[in-house]
C-alpha cells in the first residue's frame, strides 16, 4: 500500500485513455490500450504490497505458535496480475495483427480513413 | 454427482476447442463430430440441472480442487449455479447448439473451418463459464476470453467489406470495457479481501464505502460495454453486420445476454444496490435511451443484418429498463424479454443468414420477392418479426406487456413523472419496431423479385431445422407463458432478489444471517392483461401522435408548394398528388416520409455514428464518467 503507486497507476490509466481517445493512428490506439492495462496491473500489485513484508511461505505450526510474523505480501493480487498481463499481451498481439491486415486492405492506418461502416 | 455437471460442461467445451484444432483441421467429418458431440453433451449436462435447481430449488456449488472455505473465508475458486445462473445458462446452451447445427450448412463453403470451430467452442465455453462462476476474477477472465473469441470471429471472413474494421473497433471498445471491469474488481478485492461473489455480497450488504461505489460504477460500465447499451453500442452494429450470421446469432443470443447477466449479478447480488431510487433511475434512463436510439437508427438502415443489429440494441434497452426498476415484476419482465430476445433475434438472424446464403447479399435495395422462392424461410421470418414487434399470440407480446406493466406500476407507485414518460417511450418504440419490420418484409420477401434473383433456391435442411426449432420456441413461449413463469422466471427473479440462499450455500448455513443479510420472500408475479387506464392512456398517446403527424405534414406540404423548396418526389409521395403518382418508392424506403420529417435528428445521430474508432472511445469514456459521477452524487 503505497500512495505514490496508486497515484501513478491512476495517471497511467488516464494517460492511456487519453491516447485512445485523441490519437488517430491505430497503432497508437493499441499502445494506449496497453498503457491502460499497465496502469491497472500496477494498481492490483500495489493493493497487495506491504512494505517490509515477507513471502507468504509458512508451516501451519509456525502460524499457530505465533513464530511467524503475521506480516507478508498478499500473493493473490500477484496471481491476478500475471493472468491479466498474459491476457493483455494476447489482446495487444491480436490488435496489432488486425492493424496489419487493415493496412493491407485500406492502405492507411489513420482512424479517419478506416470508416467504411458508419451511420 | 450432479454438482460436477456445470464445470464438466465448461471444461468439455474448452477441451473440444483444442481437439478440433489438433485433429479436425483437415478432416471435416472428424471436426463436425467433435463439435456436435461437445455441444450436445454440454447442452444435456445443463438441461439435466433444470429438475434439481429450477423445480426443487437447490443451489449447486463446486469448489475447484476442493479448496473449501476456511473459517468463513473463501480461498478457492468456486462455481455456483443458482436459478438466475441456470436461467442464463439455458439460453446460452440452446443458442450455441442451434448455432452449431446451423454452421454445419452455413459455413460449409468457407475455408479454415478448424479455426472457426475452435473460436466458436471457446466463445461458447467462456460465456457458459461466465454465467455459472461464483468468483469475480474468474468472471473477468471469462469476459476476456469472450471478447477475444468474439473479435476473432467478427473478423473471420476477413475478405468481407468492413470485417477487419468491425473487429478492430470491437476490440478497442471491448478491451476498454474489460479494463474498467478489472479496475473495479481490483478495488473490490482491496475492499473485501476476497474474490468470491457470495462473500462479497455478504460483506457489502448495506455497507457501501466510496471505494466500493467506485468499483460498482466501473463494473456497471464494463458490463454496459458487453451488453451494448447506448452509448457503448457503436461497435455492436458493425460487428453483428460483418460477422458470419451464425456468429451474429451467438452475439445477439448469448454474448449480450452475458452483459445483462453481469449487470443483474452485480447490481442485485453483489451490491444490493437496486433498492436505491437513484440507481434505478440511472439504469432506467440508460435503458430508455438505448431502446429509442436503437430503433430510430434501425428505421433508416439499408442492410438486413445491420438493421437487425440496431433492433438487437433496442430490445436490450427493454431488458435494461425492466431490470433497472428493481421490482419483482420488472425483473420477471426483463428476464422474460431477455429470453424472448434470444429466441426471436436468433431466429431473425438465421433467416437473414439463409437469405445471404441463397442470394449472396443482405442489401435491402437489391433483394425482393423472395417469398415464392424461399417460402419456409419467409414463414420463419414472419414468426420472428411478429414476435419482436409484440403481436399478441407470440412471446414478444407477453414480455413487452410485462415491461410496460412494470414501468407503469412503478410510475404509479413512486409518482415519478419520468417513469410515465419511459412507459410511453416503450410503447412508441414497439410501434416503430413493427414499422421497420414491415419495411424489411416488404423489401426482402414481398414486392418485385429482381432478375438476378430468379434462380434463388430454398436454404438447405441443416439451416432450416434450427429456424423451425426457434420458431416453435417463439410460439410455445407465447402460448404457455404461465408455465415459463412458474418454472423459469419466478425462480430466477426470486434468486436475484433474495441473496440469502446464494451466500449460505457457498459459505455455510447461517453465514448470511450473521452478516445481517435479510431473507426476502418474493411472491409470484401476477399476469394482468387488462387494465382500462392503461388502454386509455395508450389511445390518447396514439391519438396525439397521429394528430401531430397530420398537422406537421400539412404545414410541410404547404411550405413545399409555396416556397418552392427543394422538391423531393419520394417525400411528396407520402402526401399524395397527381404529379407524384409515378414516383417510385423502394421497399427499403418505405419510411422516407418519416425520415425526412426527422432529418435534423437523423443528421445528428448519423454524425455521431461516424465510424471513427476514437470517437467511439470518447463515448465510452464519457459514459463511464457519467455513470461514476451519478453513482457518487446520488449514493452518498
Amino acid at each position: 500500500m503505497i500512495l505514490v503507486n496508486y497515484i501513478a497507476s491512476v495517471v497511467l490509466i488516464v494517460l492511456g485513455l487519453y491516447t485512445v481517445c485523441t490519437k488517430k493512428n491505430l497503432i497508437k490506439v493499441v499502445l494506449g490500450l496497453g498503457i491502460v492495462d499497465y496502469g491497472v496491473n500496477m494498481l492490483i500489485v500495489s493493493l497487495g504490497f506491504n512494505d517490509g513484508g515477507t513471502a507468504p511461505i509458512y508451516q501451519m505450526s509456525d502460524l499457530l505458535n505465533g513464530v511467524a510474523p503475521g506480516f507478508f505480501v498478499d500473493p493473490v493480487p500477484q496471481a491476478l496480475t500475471l493472468t491479466s498481463i498474459v491476457i493483455g499481451a494476447c489482446v495487444d498481439a491480436m490488435a496489432l495483427s488486425l492493424v496489419i491486415m487493415i493496412y493491407r486492405k485500406y492502405k492507411s492506418i489513420n482512424a479517419d480513413d478506416v470508416r467504411r461502416l458508419h451511420g | 454427482m450432479i454438482q460436477h455437471f456445470p464445470v464438466l460442461a465448461v471444461m468439455l467445451l474448452f477441451l473440444a476447442a483444442f481437439c478440433v484444432e489438433i485433429f479436425g483441421s483437415h478432416n471435416a467429418g472428424v471436426r463436425n463430430t467433435i463439435v456436435m458431440i461437445a455441444a450436445t453433451v454440454a447442452m444435456v449436462l445443463i438441461y439435466a440441472l433444470i429438475k434439481p435447481v429450477m423445480i426443487e430449488g437447490q443451489i449447486i456449488s463446486y469448489w475447484m480442487g476442493n479448496w473449501e472455505p476456511v473459517s468463513g473465508y473463501a480461498i478457492g475458486i468456486g462455481y455456483e449455479v443458482d436459478q438466475l445462473s441456470l436461467f442464463f445458462a439455458l439460453l446460452v446452451v440452446t443458442t450455441f447448439w442451434l448455432s452449431g447445427v446451423y454452421s454445419l450448412g452455413y459455413m460449409s463453403k468457407d475455408h479454415h473451418l478448424g479455426h472457426y470451430y475452435t473460436l466458436y467452442l471457446m466463445l461458447s465455453g467462456s460465456v457458459l463459464g461466465l454465467v455459472m462462476t461464483g468468483d469475480i476474477f474468474n468472471m473477468f477472465v471469462m469476459i476476456e476470453i469472450m471478447t477475444f473469441a468474439s473479435v476473432a470471429l467478427t473478423a473471420f471472413r476477413n475478405d468481407n467489406e468492413g470485417a477487419l474494421e468491425a473487429g478492430f473497433k470491437y476490440l478497442v471498445i471491448g478491451s476498454m470495457g474489460s479494463s474498467f471491469t478489472l479496475t473495479g474488481v481490483a478495488l473490490l478485492y482491496g475492499q473485501c479481501h476476497t474474490l468470491n461473489m457470495a462473500q462479497m455480497s455478504a460483506i457489502l450488504y448495506q455497507n457501501l464505502t466510496p471505494t466500493s461505489i467506485m468499483a460498482l460504477a466501473l463494473i456497471v460500465a464494463g458490463f454496459g460495454v458487453k451488453s451494448y447499451i447506448v452509448p457503448f453500442h457503436t461497435p455492436a452494429a458493425d460487428a453483428y453486420m460483418a460477422a458470419p450470421t451464425s456468429v451474429s446469432m451467438i452475439f445477439a443470443g448469448m454474448v449480450n445476454k452475458a452483459g445483462v447477466y453481469g449487470m443483474i449479478r452485480v447490481l442485485y447480488t453483489i451490491f444490493n444496490a437496486m433498492d436505491k431510487s437513484t440507481v434505478q433511475m440511472l439504469i432506467v434512463i440508460f435503458g430508455a435511451v438505448t431502446m429509442f436510439i436503437g430503433v430510430t437508427m434501425a428505421l433508416t438502415q439499408h442492410d438486413f443484418k445491420r438493421l437487425l443489429a440496431f433492433h438487437s440494441i433496442s430490445q436490450i434497452g427493454y431488458v435494461i429498463t425492466a431490470i433497472g426498476l428493481g421490482s419483482a415484476l420488472g425483473l420477471t419482465g426483463g428476464l422474460f424479454h431477455a429470453m424472448n430476445h434470444t429466441l426471436f433475434k436468433g431466429l431473425l438472424f438465421l433467416t437473414a443468414g439463409a437469405v445471404l446464403y441463397a442470394t449472396g447479399t443482405t442489401n435491402l435495395d437489391k433483394l425482393g420477392g423472395l417469398s415464392k422462392k424461399m417460402p419456409k424461410t419467409c414463414i420463419c421470418f414472419l414468426i420472428g418479426a411478429f414476435s419482436i414487434s409484440g403481436l399478441p399470440p407470440f412471446n414478444g407480446f407477453v414480455s413487452k406487456w410485462l415491461v410496460y406493466q412494470a414501468v407503469y406500476t412503478k410510475a404509479v407507485e413512486s409518482g415519478n413523472f419520468v417513469y410515465a414518460i419511459v412507459t410511453v417511450v416503450a410503447l412508441v418504440v414497439s410501434v416503430m419496431t413493427l414499422a421497420s419490420f414491415i419495411k424489411v418484409t416488404q423489401a426482402v420477401f414481398f414486392g418485385q423479385c429482381p432478375v438476378e434473383l430468379k434462380k434463388t433456391q430454398e436454404a438447405p435442411v441443416s439451416m432450416l431445422v434450427p429456424m423451425y426449432i426457434m420458431s416453435a420456441l417463439c410460439v410455445l413461449a407465447g402460448l404457455f407463458y404461465p408455465l415459463v413463469n412458474r418454472f423459469l422466471l419466478h425462480p430466477a427473479a426470486q434468486s436475484a432478489l433474495n441473496v440469502t440462499n446464494y451466500i449460505d450455500r457457498m459459505l455455510g448455513e447461517g453465514y448470511a444471517a450473521n452478516m445481517g443479510v435479510e431473507n426476502i420472500q418474493v411472491a409470484p408475479v401476477q399476469f394482468s392483461f387488462w387494465n382500462p387506464i392503461v388502454w386509455l392512456i395508450l389511445f390518447v398517446v396514439i391519438f396525439v401522435a397521429a394528430g401531430l403527424v397530420i398537422i406537421g405534414s400539412k404545414e410541410e406540404r404547404g411550405k413545399m408548394l409555396q416556397q418552392g423548396v427543394k422538391y423531393d418526389a419520394k417525400y411528396a409521395t407520402f402526401f399524395s398528388g397527381e404529379e407524384e403518382m409515378f414516383s417510385q418508392v423502394g421497399g427499403s424506403d418505405l419510411f422516407w416520409g418519416f425520415k425526412t420529417d426527422w432529418k435534423g435528428y437523423y443528421r445528428v445521430l448519423e454524425g455521431l455514428h461516424s465510424g471513427i474508432v476514437t470517437d467511439y472511445a470518447v463515448y465510452t469514456v464519457m459514459a463511464t464518467a457519467i455513470i461514476t459521477v451519478c453513482m457518487f452524487v446520488f449514493m452518498r
